[in-house]
């Protein structure tokens, strides 16, 4: 019983259906594929050429995402309640584990895959200043916001069972999440909380927690979890070096300490993967109950 | 043994299913019918355990479906009413995933399905793509997705539904090959003559209720208990109205076409002595016969057309 079993839902997923589909329109994914393959050459010139600031190449990678997450996600499991397969695949031998695992599994390794896809583009750029941290927090801040996306769309496909709403709202969901948020809370506070406590003044880790408290209490985190400024923000880790050497207690020499000291970009990826989480748990518990499993 | 102990379904305050009682054993081929919104469809969602029963429950072979439902869904095969099947895979893939996913050893999954396939006569199409399938052979295909794990307790909702007549016979062959090789088979429909001939039991439900199951034969022998003549008077009938209904055995007397419809409660014997009888009054009689009853006429005379 406990012996590892393989799960059908994730080969096929990532296999067969994938295989098959080029073995039928062969001209039309190759053509999509050729595409898509020229403009990444393209922009991976552009980058090299100009040594563009990585939040260029990441900014790209994370507009991916937010285009592409969604189709990954928006029919899991509303196809199966549309199609009317769902009742079959609940009365196999799979468990609530196993299918989620083959559902999310395959939706977080297309999510990894897409990002990894932008890591040659981010060792181009800036080539010689490039801070490792910046690299890492910056890939690991992209995949995260996919893995959030495609955890509350595949929660949502289950809920909502229906594949057009769940697209819909994922969409609608980001612009008011990723556009209009931001906008209006810059629009009615002026931005001030950025002057209470600005992030150069960040010098130790007490600071940085407490930091963090108040850009919640403050709803600044409407900006400060946005996951494209927060890509900003990591560009002036580039300069860490550079202005600390001059005026080692400048404002700008101070602010990359202060983002290291609220890890940035790592906070909110952490923060990215426990709604995942969440919402993983959620489809979790709704396969238990619902599906009976 | 399928042993259902008082099944009940509510939907807020509709009834859906009232405590439903039958049993059935292996080789069974149960016709399960009813008209639209009798309650079949709740009733095989309650067995297929994917809906729970507010109250009641069934077993099999001992297993209780509301207690461990895991344990039952293994030895169970449904094909729902609205079914589908995974598009953009061939049929054999799409065994080979059930297979797997009812955790069929590897080495048997080649076998299994071929055998499936050729139970269903599906073999010929065994590399072709699900979605280019005739919905006839959608339908085979998905009951051979329902029979690839050898289940005890086959569960079709409307299997000959949407059907050419042709498709509808050679699935009814199947069913009974299947009764034959000792499954129990539960069939839905609305039609009655449909399910006849190749069911050994029958269950007739209406507004939630099973009004009567058992052999074919039995429910049809008791419902001629209660049988039908058809008399046709040479002249004015209302005499023979008249004196028919101071029989004690007569239950009515319906005028239709010029004959009267006699309900009659008595047998052969009674039936004669009665004619015998309306002879030495002077009654002038062209026609006396008993109005044979097919299943259709069961079916109708059972339910009401009422529907929940
Ligand atoms: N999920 C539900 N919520 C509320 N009522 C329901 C639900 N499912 C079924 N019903 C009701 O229960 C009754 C029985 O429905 P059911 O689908 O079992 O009928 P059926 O015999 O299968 O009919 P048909 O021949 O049309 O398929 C109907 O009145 C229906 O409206
Ligand atoms: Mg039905």
């Amino acid at each position: 019983m406990k012996a590892k079993s393989e799960n059908p839902l994730l080969a096929y997923h990532l296999f067969v259906f994938t295989r098959n589909r080029w073995r039928r329109q062969p001209l039309l994914y190759g053509a999509a594929a050729f595409g898509i393959a020229l403009s990444y050459f393209f922009l991976f010139m552009l980058i090299a050429t100009y040594e563009a600031s990585l939040v260029v190449p990441l900014t790209i990678a994370l507009l991916a995402i937010c285009f592409a997450a969604p189709l990954m996600a928006y029919n899991l499991f509303s196809l199966e309640y549309e199609k009317h397969t769902w009742e079959s695949l609940a009365l196999t031998r799979l468990t609530a584990r196993e299918i989620l695992w083959g559902k999310w599994g395959v939706v977080l390794t297309r999510v990894a895959g897409l990002t990894l896809l932008f890591l040659p583009m981010l060792l181009v750029s800036e080539a010689d200043s490039i801070s490792a941290y910046a690299v890492i927090a910056g890939l690991l801040l992209v995949f995260s916001w996919g893995a959030l996306l495609v955890s509350f769309g595949m929660w949502l496909s289950f809920k909502l069972k229906r594949t057009l709403s769940t697209a819909s709202a994922l969409y609608a969901g980001q612009v008011l999440v990723l556009l209009l948020t931001p906008v209006l809370y810059t629009l009615f506070t002026n931005n001030q909380a950025r002057d209470v406590m600005p992030i150069y003044l960040v010098q130790s880790h007490s600071e940085a927690v407490w930091w963090w408290i108040f850009s919640f209490l403050h709803l600044r985190f409407l900006v400060d979890l946005n996951p494209f400024t927060t890509l900003l923000e990591l560009s002036y880790l580039r300069d860490i070096y550079a202005f600390a050497y001059y005026d080692p207690y400048s404002e700008r020499a101070l602010y990359p300490y202060g983002l290291l000291y609220l890890k940035w970009g790592f906070t909110q990826s952490a923060f990215y993967l426990l709604l995942a989480a969440l919402f993983a748990g959620l489809t979790y518990r709704g396969l238990k109950i619902a599906w009976r499993k | 043994m399928l042993d259902v102990k008082g099944l009940r379904k509510e939907f807020g305050d509709l009834v859906a299913v009232r405590d439903l009682y039958f049993q059935l054993h292996p080789g069974d081929v149960f016709g399960f019918i009813g008209p639209n919104g009798a309650g079949k469809t709740t009733t095989i969602k309650m067995l297929a355990t994917l809906l729970e029963p507010t109250a009641g429950t069934a077993t099999l072979n001992g297993i209780d479906i509301v207690r461990h439902p895991e344990e039952v869904r293994p030895l169970l095969g449904y094909m729902p009413d609205f079914f589908g099947l995974y598009e953009g895979i061939t049929v054999t893939e799409y065994l080979e995933f059930f297979a797997a996913a009812y955790r069929i050893p590897k080495s048997q999954r080649a076998t299994v399905i071929e055998n499936v396939l050729e139970l269903t006569d599906l073999t010929v199409k065994k590399d072709a793509y699900v979605e280019t399938l005739s919905r006839g052979m959608q339908q085979r295909l998905c009951l051979a997705k329902s029979l690839i794990h050898d289940p005890i307790l086959l569960l079709l909702d409307e299997p000959a539904s949407g059907l050419d007549p042709r498709a509808r016979i050679e699935i009814k062959e199947l069913i009974r090959e299947l009764g034959a090789m000792g499954k129990i088979v539960l069939v839905s429909s609305h039609i009655l003559p449909e399910l006849a001939d190749f069911c050994n039991k029958i269950g007739i439900i209406e507004k939630g209720e099973l009004l009567v199951w058992g052999a074919v034969d039995e429910i049809v022998r008791q419902l001629q208990a209660n049988r039908v003549l058809e008399i046709k008077p040479l002249g004015d009938a209302e005499p023979l109205i008249q004196r028919l209904e101071r029989e004690p055995l007569v239950h009515g007397v319906e005028p239709r076409n010029g004959s009267l419809y006699v309900h009659f409660a008595g047998g052969l014997e009674e039936q004669a002595d009665l004619l015998s009888a309306l002879i030495r009054d002077g009654f002038r009689i062209a026609t006396f016969r008993e109005e044979s009853l097919d299943l259709e006429d069961v079916f109708m005379r059972i339910t009401k057309g009422e529907v929940s």
